[in-house]
Protein backbone atom coordinates (compact mmCIF):
# COMPACT_ATOMS: atom_id res chain seq x y z
CA UNK A 1 0.00 0.00 0.00
CA UNK A 2 1.30 3.49 -1.02
CA UNK A 3 0.04 6.45 -0.21
CA UNK A 4 0.35 10.45 -1.32
CA UNK A 5 -0.35 12.67 1.31
CA UNK A 6 -0.26 15.24 -0.90
CA UNK A 7 -0.53 17.20 -4.82
CA UNK A 8 -1.46 14.86 -7.52
CA UNK A 9 -4.28 12.17 -6.75
CA UNK A 10 -3.09 8.96 -6.23
CA UNK A 11 -3.29 5.94 -8.75
CA UNK A 12 -6.30 3.82 -9.58
CA UNK A 13 -5.61 0.96 -7.57
CA UNK A 14 -5.12 3.09 -3.85
CA UNK A 15 -8.33 4.43 -4.96
CA UNK A 16 -10.24 1.86 -4.84
CA UNK A 17 -8.40 1.13 -1.51
CA UNK A 18 -9.74 4.12 -0.01
CA UNK A 19 -13.20 3.89 -1.30
CA UNK A 20 -12.58 -0.02 0.42
CA UNK A 21 -11.18 1.38 3.30
CA UNK A 22 -14.11 3.92 3.68
CA UNK A 23 -16.55 1.76 3.61
CA UNK A 24 -15.06 -0.43 6.14
CA UNK A 25 -14.68 2.71 8.68
CA UNK A 26 -18.22 3.49 7.82
CA UNK A 27 -19.64 0.01 8.60
CA UNK A 28 -17.62 -0.31 11.92
CA UNK A 29 -18.95 2.95 13.18
CA UNK A 30 -22.23 2.48 12.12
CA UNK A 31 -22.26 -0.87 14.31
CA UNK A 32 -20.50 1.22 17.65
CA UNK A 33 -23.13 3.65 17.09
CA UNK A 34 -26.07 1.35 17.38
CA UNK A 35 -24.10 -1.45 19.64
CA UNK A 36 -23.92 2.03 22.21
CA UNK A 37 -26.87 3.03 21.65
CA UNK A 38 -29.16 -0.11 21.73
CA UNK A 39 -27.03 -2.48 24.18
CA UNK A 40 -28.21 -5.37 22.76
CA UNK A 41 -31.48 -4.73 23.18
CA UNK A 42 -32.16 -5.59 19.27
CA UNK A 43 -36.45 -3.98 20.12
CA UNK A 44 -34.47 -0.50 21.12
CA UNK A 45 -34.69 0.28 17.71
CA UNK A 46 -38.35 0.31 17.70
CA UNK A 47 -38.30 3.03 20.85
CA UNK A 48 -37.39 5.61 18.32
CA UNK A 49 -40.84 5.33 16.22
CA UNK A 50 -42.50 6.28 19.56
CA UNK A 51 -41.87 10.03 19.29
CA UNK A 52 -43.24 10.60 16.03
CA UNK A 53 -45.87 8.09 16.70
CA UNK A 54 -46.88 9.70 20.62
CA UNK A 55 -46.11 13.01 18.82
CA UNK A 56 -49.33 12.20 16.52
CA UNK A 57 -51.61 11.37 18.56
CA UNK A 58 -51.13 15.17 20.08
CA UNK A 59 -51.19 17.24 17.04
CA UNK A 60 -54.07 14.78 15.71
CA UNK A 61 -56.13 15.77 19.49
CA UNK A 62 -55.21 19.43 19.06
CA UNK A 63 -55.08 20.13 15.09
CA UNK A 64 -57.13 16.97 13.64
CA UNK A 65 -60.52 19.03 13.80
CA UNK A 66 -59.44 22.31 12.43
CA UNK A 67 -57.42 20.43 9.61
CA UNK A 68 -58.90 17.51 9.08
CA UNK A 69 -61.29 18.29 6.51
CA UNK A 70 -58.66 20.50 4.57
CA UNK A 71 -56.01 18.11 4.51
CA UNK A 72 -54.45 17.85 1.30
CA UNK A 73 -54.99 13.78 1.03
CA UNK A 74 -58.36 12.79 1.23
CA UNK A 75 -57.50 9.10 1.87
CA UNK A 76 -61.08 8.14 3.81
CA UNK A 77 -63.91 9.40 4.98
CA UNK A 78 -63.04 10.20 8.37
CA UNK A 79 -60.87 13.56 8.95
CA UNK A 80 -59.08 12.54 11.90
CA UNK A 81 -57.73 9.10 10.02
CA UNK A 82 -56.48 11.62 7.10
CA UNK A 83 -54.89 14.36 9.66
CA UNK A 84 -53.00 11.76 11.93
CA UNK A 85 -51.52 9.70 8.46
CA UNK A 86 -50.22 13.13 6.96
CA UNK A 87 -48.86 14.66 10.74
CA UNK A 88 -47.16 10.82 10.91
CA UNK A 89 -45.64 10.79 7.33
CA UNK A 90 -44.42 14.53 7.90
CA UNK A 91 -42.88 14.17 11.44
CA UNK A 92 -40.80 10.75 10.61
CA UNK A 93 -39.42 13.20 7.92
CA UNK A 94 -38.53 16.08 10.44
CA UNK A 95 -37.45 13.91 13.26
CA UNK A 96 -35.22 11.96 11.37
CA UNK A 97 -33.74 15.12 9.98
CA UNK A 98 -32.98 16.58 13.41
CA UNK A 99 -31.88 13.52 14.94
CA UNK A 100 -28.78 12.61 12.04
CA UNK A 101 -28.12 16.24 11.58
CA UNK A 102 -27.57 16.79 15.10
CA UNK A 103 -25.81 13.54 15.68
CA UNK A 104 -23.68 14.37 12.87
CA UNK A 105 -22.85 17.58 14.14
CA UNK A 106 -21.01 16.63 17.18
CA UNK A 107 -18.78 13.87 15.54
CA UNK A 108 -16.09 15.01 14.25
CA UNK A 109 -15.29 16.92 17.22
CA UNK A 110 -16.13 13.94 19.53
CA UNK A 111 -13.40 11.82 18.00
CA UNK A 112 -10.86 14.94 17.62
CA UNK A 113 -8.42 12.53 19.89
CA UNK A 114 -8.88 9.92 17.64
CA UNK A 115 -7.96 12.29 14.52
CA UNK A 116 -4.95 13.20 16.20
CA UNK A 117 -3.95 9.49 17.09
CA UNK A 118 -4.78 7.46 13.66
CA UNK A 119 -4.94 9.02 10.44
CA UNK A 120 -8.67 8.51 9.03
CA UNK A 121 -10.95 10.31 6.58
CA UNK A 122 -13.06 12.57 9.24
CA UNK A 123 -16.31 12.84 7.06
CA UNK A 124 -16.72 9.55 7.81
CA UNK A 125 -17.88 10.60 11.22
CA UNK A 126 -20.68 12.65 10.28
CA UNK A 127 -21.41 10.09 7.57
CA UNK A 128 -21.59 7.54 9.91
CA UNK A 129 -24.07 8.98 12.17
CA UNK A 130 -26.58 9.35 9.43
CA UNK A 131 -25.90 6.15 8.01
CA UNK A 132 -26.98 4.62 11.49
CA UNK A 133 -29.85 6.92 11.18
CA UNK A 134 -30.58 5.41 7.76
CA UNK A 135 -30.75 1.90 9.25
CA UNK A 136 -32.48 2.61 12.04
CA UNK A 137 -35.37 4.29 10.10
CA UNK A 138 -35.05 0.96 7.22
CA UNK A 139 -36.31 -1.37 9.79
CA UNK A 140 -38.54 1.09 12.36
CA UNK A 141 -40.49 3.64 9.71
CA UNK A 142 -40.09 2.46 6.99
CA UNK A 143 -41.62 -0.98 6.95
CA UNK A 144 -44.33 0.50 8.38
CA UNK A 145 -44.73 3.40 5.73
CA UNK A 146 -44.71 0.83 2.65
CA UNK A 147 -47.88 -0.93 4.70
CA UNK A 148 -49.64 1.95 4.65
CA UNK A 149 -48.45 2.72 0.70
CA UNK A 150 -49.81 -0.47 -0.45
CA UNK A 151 -52.98 -0.75 1.49
CA UNK A 152 -53.59 2.38 0.25
CA UNK A 153 -52.45 2.52 -3.42
CA UNK A 154 -52.48 -1.47 -3.94
CA UNK A 155 -49.56 -1.55 -6.56
CA UNK A 156 -45.91 -2.27 -5.46
CA UNK A 157 -44.64 0.47 -7.39
CA UNK A 158 -45.79 2.96 -5.12
CA UNK A 159 -44.05 1.05 -2.24
CA UNK A 160 -40.80 0.81 -4.10
CA UNK A 161 -40.81 4.66 -5.15
CA UNK A 162 -40.73 5.32 -1.77
CA UNK A 163 -37.24 4.92 -1.47
CA UNK A 164 -36.62 7.78 -4.34
CA UNK A 165 -37.56 10.75 -1.84
CA UNK A 166 -35.80 8.47 1.05
CA UNK A 167 -32.82 8.90 -0.82
CA UNK A 168 -33.39 12.55 -1.43
CA UNK A 169 -34.46 12.88 2.31
CA UNK A 170 -30.50 10.65 2.81
CA UNK A 171 -28.66 13.41 0.83
CA UNK A 172 -30.18 16.27 2.26
CA UNK A 173 -29.28 15.62 5.97
CA UNK A 174 -25.89 14.00 5.03
CA UNK A 175 -24.91 17.04 3.52
CA UNK A 176 -26.64 18.97 6.15
CA UNK A 177 -24.50 17.41 8.85
CA UNK A 178 -20.98 17.51 6.59
CA UNK A 179 -21.50 21.03 6.55
CA UNK A 180 -22.72 21.63 10.64
CA UNK A 181 -20.06 19.05 11.93
CA UNK A 182 -17.30 20.62 9.60
CA UNK A 183 -18.78 24.27 10.89
CA UNK A 184 -18.54 23.18 14.76
CA UNK A 185 -15.28 22.23 14.40
CA UNK A 186 -14.13 26.29 14.20
CA UNK A 187 -17.71 27.45 16.12
CA UNK A 188 -18.03 25.57 19.67
CA UNK A 189 -21.76 27.91 20.62
CA UNK A 190 -22.87 26.04 16.95
CA UNK A 191 -25.29 23.83 18.79
CA UNK A 192 -27.83 26.65 20.17
CA UNK A 193 -27.64 28.28 16.92
CA UNK A 194 -28.41 24.82 15.13
CA UNK A 195 -31.33 23.96 17.55
CA UNK A 196 -32.93 27.85 16.05
CA UNK A 197 -32.33 26.12 12.73
CA UNK A 198 -34.25 22.48 13.21
CA UNK A 199 -36.81 25.01 14.99
CA UNK A 200 -36.80 27.07 11.41
CA UNK A 201 -37.15 23.97 9.28
CA UNK A 202 -39.78 22.97 11.68
CA UNK A 203 -42.56 25.36 11.38
CA UNK A 204 -41.90 25.57 7.81
CA UNK A 205 -42.69 21.87 7.25
CA UNK A 206 -46.09 21.40 6.67
CA UNK A 207 -46.25 18.57 8.90
CA UNK A 208 -49.22 19.43 11.51
CA UNK A 209 -50.97 22.07 9.10
CA UNK A 210 -51.62 21.97 5.47
CA UNK A 211 -49.56 23.90 3.13
CA UNK A 212 -52.74 25.44 1.51
CA UNK A 213 -52.94 27.97 4.70
CA UNK A 214 -49.97 29.74 3.96
CA UNK A 215 -50.74 33.14 2.17
CA UNK A 216 -49.84 32.90 -1.65
CA UNK A 217 -46.79 35.36 -1.01
CA UNK A 218 -45.17 33.11 1.31
CA UNK A 219 -45.03 30.04 0.06
CA UNK A 220 -42.50 30.38 -2.49
CA UNK A 221 -40.16 30.81 0.87
CA UNK A 222 -41.41 27.28 2.44
CA UNK A 223 -40.10 25.71 -0.78
CA UNK A 224 -36.54 26.89 0.31
CA UNK A 225 -37.03 24.57 2.64
CA UNK A 226 -35.41 21.22 1.46
CA UNK A 227 -37.58 18.92 3.35
CA UNK A 228 -40.60 19.94 2.06
CA UNK A 229 -40.27 18.50 -1.31
CA UNK A 230 -39.25 15.06 0.39
CA UNK A 231 -42.37 15.47 2.59
CA UNK A 232 -44.89 16.27 -0.33
CA UNK A 233 -43.45 13.10 -2.08
CA UNK A 234 -44.01 11.12 0.62
CA UNK A 235 -47.33 12.11 1.24
CA UNK A 236 -48.38 11.80 -2.60
CA UNK A 237 -46.85 8.40 -3.01
CA UNK A 238 -47.52 7.06 0.21
CA UNK A 239 -51.33 8.56 0.98
CA UNK A 240 -52.94 9.88 -1.99
CA UNK A 241 -54.01 5.98 -3.49
CA UNK A 242 -52.74 7.01 -6.94
CA UNK A 243 -49.46 6.64 -8.41
CA UNK A 244 -46.50 8.26 -7.70
CA UNK A 245 -45.58 11.32 -9.14
CA UNK A 246 -42.05 11.63 -11.23
CA UNK A 247 -42.20 15.61 -10.81
CA UNK A 248 -42.48 15.51 -7.19
CA UNK A 249 -39.99 12.57 -7.01
CA UNK A 250 -37.07 14.09 -9.01
CA UNK A 251 -37.57 17.37 -6.92
CA UNK A 252 -36.94 15.52 -3.74
CA UNK A 253 -34.05 13.48 -5.51
CA UNK A 254 -32.43 16.95 -6.93
CA UNK A 255 -32.64 18.34 -4.09
CA UNK A 256 -31.10 16.35 -1.58
CA UNK A 257 -28.35 15.21 -4.30
CA UNK A 258 -27.57 19.04 -4.37
CA UNK A 259 -27.64 19.49 -1.22
CA UNK A 260 -24.76 16.31 -0.16
CA UNK A 261 -23.06 17.60 -3.05
CA UNK A 262 -21.97 21.40 -1.62
CA UNK A 263 -22.00 19.86 2.08
CA UNK A 264 -19.02 17.41 0.68
CA UNK A 265 -17.75 20.37 -1.01
CA UNK A 266 -17.36 22.76 1.73
CA UNK A 267 -16.53 19.74 4.63
CA UNK A 268 -13.94 19.16 1.43
CA UNK A 269 -12.56 22.87 1.88
CA UNK A 270 -12.66 23.35 5.45
CA UNK A 271 -10.69 20.36 6.19
CA UNK A 272 -6.96 21.15 6.51
CA UNK A 273 -7.77 23.42 9.09
CA UNK A 274 -9.57 20.47 11.44
CA UNK A 275 -6.67 19.67 12.29
CA UNK A 276 -5.29 22.21 13.89
CA UNK A 277 -8.26 22.88 15.85
CA UNK A 278 -9.41 19.52 17.22
CA UNK B 1 16.93 -1.50 0.33
CA UNK B 2 14.16 0.30 -0.94
CA UNK B 3 13.28 3.77 0.26
CA UNK B 4 10.04 3.51 2.66
CA UNK B 5 9.28 6.75 3.53
CA UNK B 6 10.18 9.83 2.00
CA UNK B 7 9.75 13.64 3.03
CA UNK B 8 10.28 16.30 0.08
CA UNK B 9 10.72 19.88 1.18
CA UNK B 10 8.10 19.37 3.77
CA UNK B 11 6.74 22.37 6.00
CA UNK B 12 3.94 22.41 8.17
CA UNK B 13 2.56 25.80 9.60
CA UNK B 14 -0.19 25.67 12.67
CA UNK B 15 -2.54 27.79 14.01
CA UNK B 16 -1.11 29.28 17.15
CA UNK B 17 -2.38 28.12 20.48
CA UNK B 18 -3.80 31.43 21.65
CA UNK B 19 -5.35 32.35 18.27
CA UNK B 20 -7.91 29.53 19.00
CA UNK B 21 -11.72 31.18 17.84
CA UNK B 22 -13.95 28.68 19.13
CA UNK B 23 -17.24 30.96 18.78
CA UNK B 24 -19.69 31.99 16.49
CA UNK B 25 -20.88 34.99 18.37
CA UNK B 26 -17.74 36.30 19.09
CA UNK B 27 -16.59 36.05 15.32
CA UNK B 28 -19.18 37.42 14.05
CA UNK B 29 -19.13 40.22 16.65
CA UNK B 30 -15.62 40.80 15.67
CA UNK B 31 -16.00 41.17 12.03
CA UNK B 32 -19.08 44.03 12.89
CA UNK B 33 -16.39 45.53 15.18
CA UNK B 34 -13.64 45.11 12.56
CA UNK B 35 -11.03 43.53 14.69
CA UNK B 36 -11.32 40.46 12.88
CA UNK B 37 -7.81 39.19 11.73
CA UNK B 38 -6.80 36.13 9.78
CA UNK B 39 -5.40 33.66 12.71
CA UNK B 40 -1.69 33.84 13.07
CA UNK B 41 0.31 30.80 11.91
CA UNK B 42 3.41 29.21 13.27
CA UNK B 43 5.94 27.53 11.48
CA UNK B 44 6.21 24.17 13.07
CA UNK B 45 8.16 22.08 10.86
CA UNK B 46 10.63 24.23 8.32
CA UNK B 47 11.65 22.35 4.98
CA UNK B 48 12.37 18.99 6.12
CA UNK B 49 13.45 16.37 3.66
CA UNK B 50 13.95 13.09 4.81
CA UNK B 51 14.93 9.29 3.25
CA UNK B 52 14.09 6.07 5.38
CA UNK B 53 15.01 3.07 4.21
CA UNK B 54 13.54 0.05 4.49
CA UNK B 55 14.57 -2.13 7.94
CA UNK B 56 16.62 1.14 9.26
CA UNK B 57 16.07 1.91 12.99
CA UNK B 58 16.06 5.65 13.18
CA UNK B 59 15.77 8.10 16.47
CA UNK B 60 14.74 11.17 16.40
CA UNK B 61 15.94 13.45 19.33
CA UNK B 62 15.59 17.57 20.64
CA UNK B 63 13.97 19.24 23.51
CA UNK B 64 10.56 19.54 23.75
CA UNK B 65 8.60 21.65 21.24
CA UNK B 66 11.11 21.20 18.91
CA UNK B 67 8.41 19.04 16.12
CA UNK B 68 9.38 15.57 17.01
CA UNK B 69 5.76 13.94 17.85
CA UNK B 70 4.23 16.34 14.75
CA UNK B 71 7.03 14.79 12.24
CA UNK B 72 5.64 11.58 13.54
CA UNK B 73 2.11 12.86 12.92
CA UNK B 74 3.27 14.04 9.35
CA UNK B 75 4.24 10.18 8.57
CA UNK B 76 1.48 8.38 9.60
CA UNK B 77 -0.79 10.88 7.45
CA UNK B 78 -2.18 12.45 10.81
CA UNK B 79 -1.23 16.19 9.49
CA UNK B 80 -1.18 16.77 6.60
CA UNK B 81 1.82 18.81 5.06
CA UNK B 82 1.19 22.60 4.23
CA UNK B 83 3.75 22.22 1.55
CA UNK B 84 6.03 19.68 0.40
CA UNK B 85 5.53 15.74 -0.34
CA UNK B 86 5.22 12.57 1.85
CA UNK B 87 5.39 9.10 0.50
CA UNK B 88 5.34 5.95 2.68
CA UNK B 89 5.09 2.29 1.66
CA UNK B 90 3.82 -0.05 3.83
CA UNK B 91 1.40 -0.32 7.15
CA UNK B 92 2.26 1.68 9.95
CA UNK B 93 1.70 0.66 13.61
CA UNK B 94 1.37 3.48 15.37
CA UNK B 95 1.85 3.14 18.87
CA UNK B 96 1.24 6.57 20.18
CA UNK B 97 -0.92 7.18 23.19
CA UNK B 98 -1.60 3.34 23.84
CA UNK B 99 -5.08 3.01 24.76
CA UNK B 100 -6.99 6.47 23.59
CA UNK B 101 -9.26 5.73 21.20
CA UNK B 102 -11.55 2.97 22.11
CA UNK B 103 -15.54 3.46 23.04
CA UNK B 104 -15.95 2.67 26.61
CA UNK B 105 -18.86 2.13 26.40
CA UNK B 106 -18.42 -1.13 23.46
CA UNK B 107 -17.41 -4.57 24.41
CA UNK B 108 -13.24 -5.47 24.42
CA UNK B 109 -14.26 -7.61 21.18
CA UNK B 110 -16.15 -4.91 19.27
CA UNK B 111 -12.95 -2.38 20.40
CA UNK B 112 -10.80 -5.26 18.71
CA UNK B 113 -12.40 -4.85 15.29
CA UNK B 114 -13.36 -1.30 15.05
CA UNK B 115 -9.80 -0.09 16.34
CA UNK B 116 -8.45 -2.93 13.92
CA UNK B 117 -10.31 -1.02 11.51
CA UNK B 118 -9.25 2.01 11.97
CA UNK B 119 -5.67 0.93 11.89
CA UNK B 120 -6.32 -0.16 7.99
CA UNK B 121 -7.59 -3.79 8.63
CA UNK B 122 -10.46 -5.69 7.20
CA UNK B 123 -13.52 -6.85 9.80
CA UNK B 124 -13.21 -10.21 8.64
CA UNK B 125 -9.26 -9.94 8.99
CA UNK B 126 -10.24 -8.46 12.88
CA UNK B 127 -12.74 -11.14 13.63
CA UNK B 128 -10.16 -13.67 12.61
CA UNK B 129 -7.36 -12.51 14.69
CA UNK B 130 -9.20 -11.58 17.84
CA UNK B 131 -8.44 -14.68 19.65
CA UNK B 132 -4.81 -13.89 19.38
CA UNK B 133 -4.98 -10.41 20.38
CA UNK B 134 -7.23 -11.30 23.38
CA UNK B 135 -4.70 -13.67 24.25
CA UNK B 136 -1.68 -11.80 24.20
CA UNK B 137 -3.08 -8.84 25.85
CA UNK B 138 -3.97 -11.99 28.34
CA UNK B 139 -7.63 -10.36 28.49
CA UNK B 140 -9.62 -13.94 26.97
CA UNK B 141 -12.18 -13.63 29.92
CA UNK B 142 -12.90 -10.02 29.52
CA UNK B 143 -14.08 -9.82 25.95
CA UNK B 144 -17.72 -9.47 26.53
CA UNK B 145 -17.03 -6.82 29.19
CA UNK B 146 -17.16 -2.82 28.07
CA UNK B 147 -13.70 -1.20 27.84
CA UNK B 148 -14.68 1.25 30.25
CA UNK B 149 -14.92 -1.76 32.92
CA UNK B 150 -11.00 -2.82 32.60
CA UNK B 151 -8.45 -0.97 33.79
CA UNK B 152 -6.43 1.91 32.48
CA UNK B 153 -2.93 -0.45 32.19
CA UNK B 154 -5.68 -3.68 30.79
CA UNK B 155 -6.47 -0.90 28.21
CA UNK B 156 -2.93 -0.11 27.46
CA UNK B 157 -2.06 -3.70 26.96
CA UNK B 158 -4.98 -3.90 24.73
CA UNK B 159 -4.08 -0.99 22.58
CA UNK B 160 -0.42 -2.57 21.95
CA UNK B 161 -1.96 -6.01 21.32
CA UNK B 162 -4.01 -4.74 18.62
CA UNK B 163 -1.54 -2.29 17.10
CA UNK B 164 1.05 -4.85 16.96
CA UNK B 165 -0.64 -8.71 16.01
CA UNK B 166 0.55 -8.29 12.87
CA UNK B 167 4.51 -7.12 11.88
CA UNK B 168 4.07 -3.79 10.21
CA UNK B 169 6.57 -2.38 7.96
CA UNK B 170 7.16 0.59 10.26
CA UNK B 171 6.64 0.97 13.52
CA UNK B 172 6.48 4.17 15.07
CA UNK B 173 7.34 4.31 18.94
CA UNK B 174 6.36 7.64 20.66
CA UNK B 175 7.55 7.85 24.68
CA UNK B 176 8.91 4.89 26.33
CA UNK B 177 6.71 2.25 26.56
CA UNK B 178 5.57 1.39 30.14
CA UNK B 179 2.35 -0.04 29.68
CA UNK B 180 0.81 -2.62 32.28
CA UNK B 181 2.49 -4.83 35.20
CA UNK B 182 6.16 -6.11 34.71
CA UNK B 183 4.70 -9.36 33.08
CA UNK B 184 3.38 -7.55 30.09
CA UNK B 185 6.06 -5.21 29.87
CA UNK B 186 8.33 -8.13 29.41
CA UNK B 187 6.08 -9.38 26.57
CA UNK B 188 6.14 -6.05 25.12
CA UNK B 189 9.82 -5.79 24.58
CA UNK B 190 9.83 -9.23 23.53
CA UNK B 191 7.77 -8.50 20.69
CA UNK B 192 9.71 -4.98 19.94
CA UNK B 193 12.56 -6.57 19.71
CA UNK B 194 11.28 -9.05 17.43
CA UNK B 195 10.46 -6.32 15.03
CA UNK B 196 13.50 -4.42 15.74
CA UNK B 197 15.85 -7.44 14.89
CA UNK B 198 13.15 -8.30 11.81
CA UNK B 199 13.11 -6.46 8.71
CA UNK B 200 10.80 -3.68 10.66
CA UNK B 201 11.34 0.26 9.97
CA UNK B 202 11.63 1.34 13.50
CA UNK B 203 11.08 5.38 14.40
CA UNK B 204 11.67 6.15 17.67
CA UNK B 205 11.21 8.84 20.17
CA UNK B 206 12.95 9.14 22.99
CA UNK B 207 14.17 10.69 25.68
CA UNK B 208 16.99 8.71 26.70
CA UNK B 209 19.85 9.26 24.88
CA UNK B 210 21.65 6.26 25.88
CA UNK B 211 18.84 4.11 24.56
CA UNK B 212 19.14 5.77 21.67
CA UNK B 213 22.90 5.17 21.09
CA UNK B 214 22.52 1.88 21.87
CA UNK B 215 19.83 0.36 19.43
CA UNK B 216 19.88 3.21 16.74
CA UNK B 217 22.41 3.49 13.83
CA UNK B 218 21.04 6.41 12.55
CA UNK B 219 19.61 9.63 13.91
CA UNK B 220 17.68 12.92 13.43
CA UNK B 221 18.12 15.95 15.35
CA UNK B 222 15.41 18.21 15.58
CA UNK B 223 15.47 21.66 16.76
CA UNK B 224 12.74 24.40 16.12
CA UNK B 225 10.91 22.21 13.37
CA UNK B 226 14.46 22.21 11.71
CA UNK B 227 16.73 19.40 11.11
CA UNK B 228 19.94 20.40 12.68
CA UNK B 229 21.85 16.99 11.82
CA UNK B 230 20.57 13.65 10.06
CA UNK B 231 23.35 10.47 10.93
CA UNK B 232 25.29 8.35 12.93
CA UNK B 233 23.23 8.10 16.19
CA UNK B 234 26.52 9.15 18.44
CA UNK B 235 27.46 12.14 16.26
CA UNK B 236 23.44 13.58 16.37
CA UNK B 237 23.75 12.65 20.23
CA UNK B 238 27.39 14.42 20.54
CA UNK B 239 25.60 17.58 18.67
CA UNK B 240 23.02 17.97 20.40
CA UNK B 241 23.88 17.12 23.66
CA UNK B 242 26.80 20.43 22.67
CA UNK B 243 23.71 22.59 21.49
CA UNK B 244 21.73 22.21 25.40
CA UNK B 245 24.83 23.41 27.08
CA UNK B 246 25.86 26.51 24.59
CA UNK B 247 22.62 27.80 25.13
CA UNK B 248 21.31 28.78 28.35
CA UNK B 249 17.52 28.86 26.70
CA UNK B 250 17.83 25.33 26.81
CA UNK B 251 18.46 25.04 30.07
CA UNK B 252 14.88 22.97 30.66
CA UNK B 253 16.09 20.42 28.40
CA UNK B 254 15.50 16.95 28.73
CA UNK B 255 19.10 16.53 28.26
CA UNK B 256 19.68 18.17 31.27
CA UNK B 257 17.04 16.02 33.65
CA UNK B 258 18.69 12.93 31.84
CA UNK B 259 22.34 13.32 32.30
CA UNK B 260 24.10 10.39 30.48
Amino acid sequence: MEFLHRNGSPPIQVQRLQVQRYWDLTYALVIRNLKVRYRGSFLGVYWSLMNPLIMTVIYTAIFGKVFGSTTYIQLTDHPMINYSLTAFTGLIVINFCAASTSQALTSVVNNGALLNKISLPPSVFPVSAVMANVFQFAVSTLPLLIIISLITSKSLLNALALLVPFTGLVGTCAGLGLIVSGLYVFFRDLPYLYELVISMLWITSPVFYPAEIVPENIQPILMLNPLYSVIKSIRQIALSGGLPDSDLMINSLLSGLIILAIGWTCFYRWQPQYMDLL
Amino acid sequence: MSEIICLDRVSLWRRTQEEFSYDLKKTVLSFMEGKYHEPARKLILDDINLLIRSGEKIAIIGANGAGKSTLLKVICGILKPTQGQVRVKGKIAPLIELGAGFDGDLSVLDNIVLYGVMLGFSRKEMHRRAASILKFAALEEYSYIPVKALSSGMSARLGFAIATDVQPDILILDEVLSVGDEIFKRKCKQRIDNFWNGNTTVLFVSHSLDAVRANCQRAIWLDRGKIQFIGNAQEAVHYYLASTHQNPEHQNSEAELHPV
